[in-house]
């Protein structure tokens, strides 16, 4: 047994060396890791992929791969893109940039839609950049504007429920950062955590007893939109949303960034380092680069609310 | 199609396929030994993953925060023992009742957060998937198979234990071993608790290969825990018939399992039809058996009739 | 050795299934006695077997086995008062473990099971060894044999070793001829007599075989809609026939003996 292990480790090592020296031509191979199908995941790897095949054209090879929801496979999929060597990684979401760090350390790779790096890699003293082979984009939303749009928007509420998915790695941080700007302006604030689709509706429900309501950047919220649109449309309560999806789905308002221009602007990191030589461990994170007011004109008229001019309406 | 990347990815599937081959030996103590199907393990085996994150984060050490995980997994499976045996409750509900409630235990553990990092880079860990191309020591292959192997130990002594008969009695005849003075209740809970602790501690090691904790990391498990049993059924089961020859082969089929997937992700199909080609392998394996009882039913007729 | 005192028994109370099955059945076993049990469909016999193991709670009435009040234990406690051998061959076995880890099962019976401990020694196996032996069917060279390999007759007998391996204050035996041919019948009964005799068993046997009532045991008891209704003693027993044992049935319950399976011959 001990001997056949070695005998396929020896095997796997020499043929490693052989793709390494293999990919020495010109066509840069990279590959995508994406944790889940889901509208704004999808839209940072479409935004990803566009920005490297405009740069690169015929000279990049992407292959994207999906984990299908299941962060196990993730692992399985990081395995297959450090097995084939490729020439960057880009992982999309928490759990594929875990299972990618985990993978190698050699590898460049890309996070993108993660909100917060130190969080997500567990990096102490935080400065900007990580230090080992990982860089991206956050999808940080600008939490201190959307407290203050809630204000602008509802400056005589007194309660804002806060409703997240307690399965999302990122919604507690949003949601722990929104109570402190909204607490200084005056709000008293109330979590609201469901646990999946079985109890969305009751605690939507539980959270209409506040005067206004709030859901940040969630995967999980922003797939059930419909079912809490159906609970807070007959409750009149209105939703400020982290992001334009969620917005659309069952929000009145948002102030949001583009995951398209995040997956952009990941692509272009990619270029620099796959062109240019740019070392990925001094890669500051960057942020989205602007953020759009929005809101949805049929909620805000049905609620009586008056949007200010700088807004803009979504289709 | 380059065979080389795929005999590439080979080592890395093999750890993860050991290390959920340990998941595995789990739920064949339930589902072939004790003759219940346990769905705690879909729970358990995040829970041995946020034991281990927290502990390994807040600098114990790694075989330590394995141990607490594998205890805690089994107070798991005794929740849902004692949901079975003292509340009546049918075994598959209350495994389904427990799984439930160690979604919420589960985010606790973690404080609140859905996902923990652990930072390959930062912390002692016992296995990455980082190393699994290496020709060393820290080689996950290596000491995974070592726990594999002790496992086993431990279980072919365990089962054959007075104890352990009275365990293997539980599931083979109920009656027969209540006949036999067995209290088939405290056996029941008993077997729960070994299974899920073991799923635990899997999680716990899959947590370090993997490089996080994850309160979903866990969802489905069961499917994968079943197929790898079924797998190492279907395709060993004629060579390795002793208790502890079943038990290797269960840790085999997890590692099939996973050089299938391994395989599906090198042919390029796509990734969005994952789930249904997991769902296709797993059914293929549990029919096998099936068709070949059909196929000797069929031929002994034949025979029969030509007589 | 046995006193089972007015016990009663009914079993889904306020359903439309509510079926009363005991109802102040009372016997006792003397040390030694070797009882057979016939009687019609539903009387009560295996309800009234059952009882005494503890496979339900009774509502009424009590069970004594040896002195020691055992209403109130649950079946696995009882256990180590007795030695069961059922109808179907199926239940007595473990049909996925060998031979001798179903020996070694029934050796243990009423002790503690250790985690530590092996479960079978080397001592032991030569002990089963010979004990198979006795049953002349070639089983002791088979004992890493499944017991679901064995034909239902290897398997009664099996069970029967089982029982009195460690010897039981009482020996119940559920019409455990009854899914065999007649010739292993005869066999197993002959064993289970033999059985009884060397240990000094106390022992309840039911039956559907009006011969094997009068030929095996020193007392016949009937009985009739869950209580005990003839019980007839050694010297009576020793001259009664088949017609006999029919008219007492209808003297005193008043109706046929009516048991599809009862072999009258």
């Amino acid at each position: 047994m001990k001997k056949i292990c070695a005998l396929v480790l020896t095997l796997c090592l020499a043929l490693a060396c052989l793709s390494m020296a293999a990919a020495e031509d010109k066509t840069y191979h990279v590959g995508v890791l994406q944790l889940v199908q889901h509208v704004a995941l999808d839209a940072a790897t479409q935004g990803f992929q566009d920005a490297l095949t405009e740069k690169l054209g015929d000279k990049i090879v992407i292959d994207v791969k999906n984990a299908s929801g299941e962060s196990v496979n993730c692992t399985t999929i990081a395995n297959d893109f450090v097995a084939a060597n490729m020439d960057l990684i880009m992982a999309n979401a928490t759990p594929a940039l875990q299972s990618a760090m985990a993978a190698t350390a050699d590898i460049p790779i890309l996070g993108t839609s993660i909100t917060d790096y130190a969080t997500a890699l567990d990096m102490d003293d935080w400065t900007g950049v990580t230090g080992v082979n990982i860089s991206g984009t956050s999808d940080l939303a600008p939490l201190d504007g959307q407290a203050a749009m809630l204000h602008e928007l509802f400056p005589d509420a007194k309660t804002v429920g806060l409703v997240y998915c307690s399965a999302e790695p990122n919604s507690k941080y949003q949601v722990d950062e929104i109570t402190k700007f909204l607490t200084e302006l005056g709000y008293e604030c109330k979590n609201y955590a469901f646990a999946d689709s079985n109890d969305v509706a009751s605690v939507v429900e539980s959270a209409c007893e506040c005067d206004v309501l709030y859901i940040p950047t969630d995967n999980t919220a922003a797939s059930y939109t419909e079912t809490i649109a159906n609970v807070v449309e007959p409750a009149g309560k209105a939703v400020i949303a982290g992001e334009e999806g969620i917005c659309t789905g069952c929000g009145v308002a948002t102030l949001t960034i583009s995951y398209y221009d995040l997956g952009y602007a990941t692509g272009e990191m990619a270029y620099e380092v796959l062109v240019n030589g740019a070392d990925v461990a001094q890669m500051a994170i960057q942020y989205a680069p602007n953020f759009t007011k929005k809101y949805v004109a049929a909620r805000a008229d049905a609620l009586e609310l008056t949007i200010p001019e700088d807004y803009s309406a979504i289709e | 199609m380059d065979i080389a990347k795929l005999l590439n990815a080979f080592p890395g599937a093999v750890s993860q396929g050991i290390i959920w081959g340990l998941m595995a030996i789990g739920v064949y103590i339930t589902y072939r030994i004790l003759d219940v199907a346990d769905l705690t393990v879909d729970g358990s085996m995040a829970t041995g993953g946020a034991v281990a994150a927290v502990m390994i984060t807040a600098g114990y050490n790694p075989w330590l925060a394995v141990i607490v995980a594998f205890l805690v997994g089994m107070l798991a499976g005794l929740v849902t023992g004692l949901f079975h045996t003292t509340m009546g409750i049918p075994a598959i509900l209350a495994g389904i009742l427990t799984q439930l409630a160690l979604y919420s235990i589960n985010l606790r553990i973690m404080d609140g957060k859905a996902n923990t990092a652990v930072n390959v880079n930062k912390y002692h860990v016992l296995v990455t998937s980082r190393n699994v191309r290496q020709f060393s020591v820290s080689n996950p292959i290596i000491l995974t198979l070592i726990l594999t192997a002790v496992l086993i130990a431990l279980l072919y002594f365990f089962f054959n234990t007075e104890y352990g008969c009275a365990l293997r009695a539980t599931g083979a005849n109920g009656a027969m071993a209540r006949a036999q003075g067995i209290n088939t209740n405290v056996a029941k809970v008993i077997g729960l608790m070994l299974s899920n602790g073991i799923v635990a501690f899997s999680g716990a090691m899959l947590t370090q290969y993997q490089g996080f904790a994850d309160v979903q990391m866990a969802r489905g498990a069961i499917v994968i825990g079943l197929a790898a049993v079924i797998i190492g059924e279907v395709v060993f089961g004629k060579l390795l018939k002793s208790f502890a020859g079943k038990l290797v082969c269960v840790s085999l089929g997890a590692i099939i399992y996973y050089l299938v997937m391994q395989i599906v992700l090198w042919l390029g199909l796509n990734t969005n039809d994952l789930k249904m080609l997991t769902a296709i392998v797993v059914a293929i394996f549990l029919a096998v058996p099936h068709w070949k009882q059909q196929a000797q039913t069929r031929l002994h007729v034949r025979r029969k009739g030509g007589e | 050795m046995l006193d089972i005192n007015h016990i009663a028994k009914t079993f889904n109370p306020g359903t439309i299934t509510e079926k009363l099955a005991l109802s102040d059945a009372d016997l006792h076993l003397a040390e030694g006695d070797f009882v057979t049990i016939i009687g019609g469909n539903g009387a009560g016999k295996s309800t009234m077997l059952n009882a005494v193991a503890g496979v339900f709670p009774i509502d009424q009435g009590s069970i004594v086995i040896d002195g020691q009040n055992v209403t109130g234990l649950p079946e696995y406690k009882r256990a180590s008062f007795l030695g069961r051998v059922f109808q179907d061959p199926m239940t007595g076995t473990a049909a996925t473990m060998s031979i001798e880890d179903n020996m070694a099962l029934a050796l243990r019976r009423g002790q503690r099971r250790s985690p530590l401990k092996w479960g079978i020694t080397s001592k032991e196996r030569r002990m089963y060894r010979d004990q198979l032996k006795r049953l002349g069917l070639g089983l002791e060279d088979r004992m890493n044999a499944r017991v679901g390999l064995l034909s239902g007759g290897q398997r009664q007998a099996l069970t029967l070793l089982m029982a009195t391996l460690q010897k039981p204050k009482l020996l119940l035996l559920d019409e455990h001829t009854a899914a065999l041919d007649p010739k292993t019948a005869t066999k197993v009964l002959h064993l289970t007599r033999e059985l009884i005799r060397d240990q000094h068993l106390t022992a309840l046997m039911v039956t559907h075989n009006m011969k094997d009532a009068l030929q095996y045991g020193n007392r016949i008891i009937m009985m009739h809609e869950g209580k005990v209704i003839v019980d007839v003693d050694r010297e009576t027993k020793m001259n009664l026939r088949v017609e006999d044992l029919l008219n007492m049935f209808e003297h005193t319950s008043g109706s046929q003996l009516n048991n599809d399976r009862m072999l009258l011959s």
